[in-house]
């Protein structure tokens, strides 16, 4: 399967099982839109369009370019940086923060409210205990 | 027939000129590319071994250039507006290009001998 076509599938398998979980609760009230569950699930769509070529679909940095990087891209599950940290990151780029270069900006790609989105769905799958919000 | 001494050694240097540069290879070429509209001016490119390949950034908002191709991986990184980045090819094969920025961005360059 061509990596192209693992990033569709991806993004397919969260299309359909939005789609399931719409159709099982079809009664339920929908996500307040400005509901932090409503924002990890944006930021997952927008993670697996654009962020799972480096950081993989994993989020733990072993996208499939990452074999081009050193240092390797950032394994976010275990990221010790805040929520405002990281929205620079994702906005300004890694060269405006110190960090890797390779990291693009993306403050004139996505919108405010998609980068918050990214950022809470990173957050959302944190594994560090001692993480700060 | 009268023999010229100064015209015979303007035509060996000819002959001799020309026997050189016929051993040599096709000189390197340049061939520029433009990110444009979010997609690059051509989805397909052919080149030769030893040509460079000049990506110009002529959007409003930063590109960036990679390809995980086995014939050649790279990254230029990003880059704005009016930016630009150049690569040589040194050996042939098909090469997939991408921007990370804009992932529906995608062409192909050839690189033969």
């Amino acid at each position: 399967m061509r990596p192209h076509d693992s990033r569709a599938l991806w993004i397919g398998v969260l299309i359909l099982a939005c789609l399931l979980s719409w159709v099982g609760s079809a009664q339920a009230d929908p996500l307040p839109r400005d509901s932090r569950e409503a924002a990890v699930f944006r930021g997952g769509l927008v993670f697996a369009n654009y962020c799972v070529t480096c950081h993989g679909i994993n989020a733990d940095g072993n996208g499939r370019a990452a074999r081009l990087y050193e240092p390797r891209p950032a394994n976010l599950r275990i990221t010790d940086k805040n929520d405002a940290y990281l929205g620079l990151i994702v906005k300004l780029g890694g060269q405006a923060m110190g960090r890797s270069p390779f990291m693009p900006p993306w403050g004139a790609e996505l919108t405010e409210e998609q980068m918050r989105d990214i950022v809470a769905y990173v957050r959302s799958l944190n594994l560090r205990a001692d993480a700060t919000p | 027939m009268q023999f010229h001494p100064k015209r015979a050694s303007a035509g060996c240097v000819i002959v001799t000129a020309t026997c050189l540069f016929a051993g040599l290879p096709a000189q390197a070429a340049e061939h520029v590319l433009a990110q444009k509209g979010k997609a690059f001016s051509v989805k397909k490119l052919q080149v030769k071994v030893g040509d460079t390949v000049k990506f110009v950034n002529e959007d409003p908002f930063a590109h960036n250039v990679f390809s995980l191709s086995d014939a050649k991986s790279f990254d230029l990184g990003s880059f704005g507006q009016g930016g630009s980045k150049t690569i040589t090819f040194d050996k042939p094969g098909t090469i997939e290009v991408e921007c990370a920025v804009h992932p529906d961005m995608r062409m192909v360059i050839e690189v033969g001998k």
